[in-house]
């Protein structure tokens, strides 16, 4: 006997798509470079709100998009090794995975916010770091790209493992949030914990807290804190004091 | 015989090192070039790309002008034997494989002074659509030599 039960909610959905359309977007923009390079720091960007999104919902999210609730603790990994650990989210070793993606992703955005291509490109926060710093944010941030490529692999393996090894489909309940269960595994994890609906107004909450943090880093902050170092001047003073409105005879 | 080779070697390196300056003095020109290329290729971006209510004509014509200069100042000049090595003002990032991967480089100089005296032209007409997508492609020139022969940090 199966059951039907909602895993994934859709703002979980919706993150885990646009964040995998995005990043492969980011890395095509990167690679051909030019006029595209702008658009690779908007999509940085949109990545860095898809990532303090994902993480404000993994406090007040549904009950599986909750950190708490997959969070990979020793006993929890153990448990999973002798083969007795029970769940129907995220095991705990695919918990790992979770983690592993979400933290590489935050690498290339932390790294992104103050890079620059020494063409055309300064990342928001290139401004508040001196350029041979960013320097070096620039090379990390192209080396641990493939650090995340890695884990991108990975999961992808573990998806066609468990599609075709373990027979189970990853991806449907990816897209249509629902999963089918053994009834009693149902009836067991019931007594677990309790189940969190998805909440509009912590939602809402959700989006407020991220649209914040964006608009911050990605200009509010020069904005708020202008950089008083003339040379340091972002573009807009910049234009003026470097670039005369019409060149003179000197 | 045996003497003889070294001090060939040793006196086509001085004939090279004559032409175009000890190693160091090389690096450093070529350090300049770029970061004088860097200065005008900033004013392009701020006025059009960024900041477009900003465009000046004649700011932007003249930077233009500006990096087709350097592009056409024959760079290649500054890439002798043993500049892979060497602090200018600072530390290079040549790639020693620069030296084997001339060809490859010699056509990607060739893009980037064709879309160098491009952009110089697009921006005496002052279109800005055509100099913004033009000043695209003298940076994806500018990226494919980086990609190439460039050490990342």
């Amino acid at each position: 006997m199966k059951v039907t039960i909602h895993i994934w909610d859709l703002p979980h959905r919706l993150f885990h798509w646009l964040l995998a359309v995005s990043v492969i977007a980011a890395y095509i923009t990167a690679k051909i470079g030019g006029t595209l390079i702008d658009w690779h720091g908007r999509l940085g960007i949109f990545i860095l709100g898809l990532l303090v999104f994902r993480v404000i919902w993994g406090f007040i999210g549904s009950t599986h998009s909750r950190f708490s609730t997959f969070f990979p603790t020793f006993s929890r990994i153990s448990a999973y090794l002798k083969g007795q650990w029970q769940g129907i989210g995220h095991n705990p070793v695919g918990a790992l995975s979770v983690i592993a993606l979400l933290t590489a992703v935050a690498v290339q955005v932390g790294t992104g916010l103050f890079a620059n291509d020494d063409i055309a490109f300064e990342g928001p926060l290139f401004d508040y770091i001196d350029k041979d710093f960013s320097d070096k944010l620039t090379g990390l941030h192209s080396t641990t790209f493939y650090v995340l490529l890695g884990f991108v692999v990975l999961h992808i393996i573990a998806i066609i493992f468990y599609r075709f090894v373990k027979k189970t489909n990853l991806v449907k309940p990816m897209l249509t949030g629902k999963k089918e269960i053994p009834r009693a595994l149902a009836e067991t994890l019931a007594h677990e914990h309790t189940t969190i609906g998805f909440g509009a107004v912590r939602f809402i909450l959700s989006i407020i807290i991220t649209s914040t943090v964006v608009w911050g880093v990605s200009g509010g902050v020069t904005q708020l804190y202008p950089i008083q170092n003339q040379q340091q001047a972002s573009n807009e003073s910049s234009t003026a004091s470097v670039a005369p409105q019409a060149p003179s005879s000197f | 015989m045996n003497k003889k080779i070294p001090l060939a070697i040793l006196l086509t390196a001085t004939a090279t090192a004559a032409l175009a300056g000890p190693i160091e003095e090389q690096i450093r020109f070529r350090q300049s070039a770029y970061s004088f290329a860097a200065w005008n290729i900033q004013k392009i971006k701020a006025q059009v790309v960024d900041h477009p209510e900003t465009y000046n004509k004649d700011t932007v014509a003249a930077a233009a002008n500006a990096i087709a200069a350097v592009a056409n100042s024959g760079l290649g000049a500054l890439y002798g034997e043993g500049t892979d090595q060497g602090i200018g003002w600072k530390q290079t990032r040549l790639k020693p494989e620069f030296f084997q991967k001339k060809d490859e480089v010699t056509k990607i100089a060739n893009t980037f002074n064709e879309a160098a005296n491009e952009l110089a032209k697009v921006a005496a007409t002052g279109d800005v659509n055509l100099i913004k997508t033009q000043f695209g492609k003298v940076g994806e020139s500018c990226k494919s030599c980086h990609d190439l022969i460039r050490i990342k940090e």
